[in-house]
């Protein structure tokens, strides 16, 4: 059982088979649209349709009364296809071929397509310039401008060429051509489409009516179909907006992906990432092996972005299923290369295995001098220079030693082998017993903790101690050829109760958030000594130094002053001088300078002067 | 090879159709299934879609006009037939045909003339 449409052709009613008829209006489309700029083209037209009429009435009869495929395909095969059509206009007309398009082609939709005719590579361009109608030469100058000097390469080029079909046939040729784009025929198609809409609406209304309450499933059925008919309105309203959209994404993406590849593998191997690549990956294929799966990876939905953007924003719905197959595959081998290279990467980050190494001491003294080494003659083996040492600090402002921060490494070269040097932590705990004991604790990961260990007991160290002093160093070295696998070094010092350590100045890179007392920072803590007492560390010339004002506050029962610039509290006196607060409120008088502070409150008088020490204070202008 | 001279063969039917459309209408007018009809027999015409445009060239360079006339078994028909000018056109491309043919099959077949 098949639908049959009614129609007229040349005052003539056929009854014709659904499927039949779309060929047969789309065969009369396409031929109006050769002939209606040519002279007395609707005339043609309309004895090619009394025509198509006698042929068919020949076809139908008092028991046959319906025009079948069968009998359109046979009127068309008689008729002639329409690019017979085109040779046959073309030879009887006096007009050359360029022209015979150009005249030929209103009503036409027009489509992007690959202009064969025309081609210099693909045809891409000179298809571009159709459907724009611009100038072929533009559009090839832009494309050979972006390719060679704009950063889009090839490969964009090559994508719209898989996309863009071909225009094979004469018909595709006109409807590359086709109707112009502009502002009048885009709000005729949205008014037309719009029109339809309606239409089905009225429709779904007056059947929703006649048959409310009785064919519930019908009811749900027109619900759908209505809900289709609006998701279709829609798509094809946004799908270009979106289409638009994916392309530029796309092609963003991409050209991220492709300079940052291309930096990675081109750039990169001239410089110290190439060493890193080297101590980073089991062996120097995992990276490019790792890299042409990111490319795939990443890269293949950048494209089938781009494609899918095309193919929406020029309407384009053939489909290229050996394209889509092929990318899922690709994508498919950059997933697995990608795990691959990541897990056994990965694999050797796995365990942590630490060494404690005691290191002999023989402190004789009760105050314990802790400094630097003169590691001059060290970063000149290593032909390390000083400003290697240094980096950014976090912020991006100024340089800063790297010491201290444990996640950084360097890689040094030294006859003819790789070293990965890093930093090494200072901390200071309190001893068990009454000696000072001292121990280098080695890190590293390995696939697992026996291989870790060892890793770590090639980590190299070196520090001096003497009966009353240690010299210690600011860096660790890897043996050469030994993978990075994030080796640290933690020395620790144990202080037994009552003794003395004095940090000197040098320390400020390597100590690292030693517990004191008084909760004084790292910086602070150097150039001063430290008695080990019953609760930690204390200081024992720290008179100059900025106590920790939040403690300080805490210890007194006082309300710390207000930051500047909040109003302060009825009653109360703030004045904030250049280098010197005054502020006077219910909890007594605070005067704090640069050079010195004084509280007067229930708790008595305190006055603590800084002395020349006071470019320490940092801490206290928070 | 044979591509080649199919192509040469419809281009040569193509020269003459108008020739022979001229000549059929001269014997009596015709409409167009008719034309089709009788060219089909001299294998001149592939496709019928080819004859409509030249037809309506024809009628308005003035060679030919048309009536209507009612069909009992279809749409009214469109009867061609030669103005005057389309006889003396004819006179004069049939005229040279004739020449033309004997000059060409003279140099084609030169023994057999």
């Amino acid at each position: 059982m098949n639908k049959t449409v009614t129609i007229n052709i040349s005052g003539i009613i056929f009854h014709i088979e659904e499927d039949a008829f779309d060929k047969l209006s789309k065969y009369l489309g396409t031929i109006k649209g050769y002939f209606s700029k040519t002279d007395g083209g609707s005339e043609i037209m309309s004895d090619i349709e009394a025509r198509i009429a006698e042929m068919l009435q020949g076809k139908t009869s008092a028991i046959k009364q319906v025009v079948l495929m069968a009998d359109v395909d046979s009127v068309i095969e008689t008729m002639g296809k329409p690019e017979e059509f085109a040779e046959g206009a073309g030879e009887t007309s006096s007009n050359n071929e360029e022209e015979e398009y150009t005249t030929t082609t209103e009503g036409v939709k027009k489509r992007l397509f690959r202009d064969p005719d025309h081609k210099a590579v693909g045809g891409v361009c000179s298809g571009i310039a159709a459907y724009f109608d611009i100038d072929m030469i533009w559009v090839r100058l832009a494309m050979f401008l972006l390719v060679f000097f704009g950063g889009l390469s090839l490969w964009v080029y090559i994508i719209l060429w898989i996309v863009i079909p071909e225009a094979k046939t004469t018909a595709d040729k006109l409807a590359m051509k086709g109707e112009k784009i502009d502002i009048n025929n885009i709000s005729k198609t949205v008014k037309e489409e719009a029109q339809q809409f309606k239409k089905r609406a009225e429709k779904f209304g007056s059947e929703l009516r006649d048959q409310h309450g009785n064919v519930p499933k019908n009811f749900f059925e027109k619900v759908a179909d209505f809900i289709k008919d609006f998701l279709i309105l829609f798509t094809k309203f946004f799908a270009r907006i979106i289409g638009l959209i994916l392309l530029i994404f796309g092609v963003m993406f991409m050209l991220g992906l492709i300079s940052s590849v291309f930096g990675f593998s081109i750039v990169g191997a001239n410089t110290e990432l190439n060493d890193w690549i080297n101590l980073f990956f089991m062996e120097r294929s995992h990276y490019t092996l790792g890299l042409i799966g990111i490319c795939l990876f990443f890269g293949i939905p950048f494209i089938m972005m781009i494609y899918g953007g095309v193919k929406l924003l020029f309407k384009i719905h053939y489909s290229n299923r050996w394209l889509n197959i092929s990318a899922g595959i690709f994508w498919l081998i950059g997933l697995i290369t990608v795990l691959f290279v990541g897990i056994s990467t990965g694999q050797d980050f796995n365990e942590v295995g630490k060494v404690k190494e005691p290191v002999q001491l023989n402190i004789t003294r009760d105050t314990l001098h802790l400094s630097l080494a003169d590691s001059k003659e060290l970063y000149e083996h290593l032909n390390v220079k000083e400003e290697d040492l240094e980096d950014y600090d976090s912020h991006g402002n100024h340089r800063t030693r790297r010491g201290g921060h444990s996640d950084d490494y360097i890689v040094a070269k030294a006859n003819d082998k790789k070293f990965i040097i890093g930093f090494a932590k200072l901390n200071i705990l309190p001893a068990s017993g009454d000696r000072f004991e001292m121990y280098v604790i080695k890190k590293a990961r390995g696939t697992d903790k026996r291989a870790a260990v060892e890793r770590a007991k090639n980590i190299d160290y070196k520090l001096n101690a003497t009966d009353s002093t240690i010299k210690f160093n600011e860096i660790f070295t890897v043996t050469a050829n030994e993978k990075f696998r994030m080796q640290e070094i933690d020395v620790i010092l144990k202080v037994p109760r009552g003794k003395v350590v004095f940090l000197d100045k040098s320390l400020v890179n390597i100590i690292y958030d030693i517990e004191n007392t008084t909760n004084t920072y790292d910086a602070d803590m150097v150039d001063r000594r430290w008695i080990m007492g019953q609760n930690g560390l204390e200081c024992i010339d720290c008179e100059g130094l900025d106590f920790d004002e939040e403690e300080f506050y805490k210890q007194q029962h006082l309300n710390p002053p207000p930051p500047p610039g909040t109003p302060a509290e009825p009653g109360a006196i703030n004045v904030h001088a250049e280098d010197a607060k005054v502020n006077i409120d219910k909890n007594g008088i605070h005067v704090k300078s640069k050079d010195a502070d004084v509280n007067i409150g229930e708790n008595g008088i305190h006055i603590d002067t800084k002395g020349e020490k006071g470019n320490k204070g940092e801490k206290g202008e928070k | 090879m044979s591509v080649n001279s199919e192509n040469t063969k419809a281009q040569m039917r193509k020269g003459v159709l108008e020739l022979c459309i001229l000549s059929i209408l001269s014997q009596g007018d015709a409409y167009p299934t008719e034309i089709i009809d009788k060219l089909k027999e001299t294998k001149l015409v592939v496709v019928e879609g080819t004859l409509y445009p030249l037809l309506t060239r024809l009628k308005n360079t003035g060679l030919l006009a048309y009536r209507w006339e009612e069909s009992t078994s279809g749409p009214p028909r469109k009867y061609y037939k030669l103005t005057e000018i389309g006889e003396q056109y004819l006179k004069e491309i049939q005229q040279s045909w004739f020449e033309l043919t004997d000059i060409v099959n003279k140099t084609i077949a030169p023994k057999n003339s």
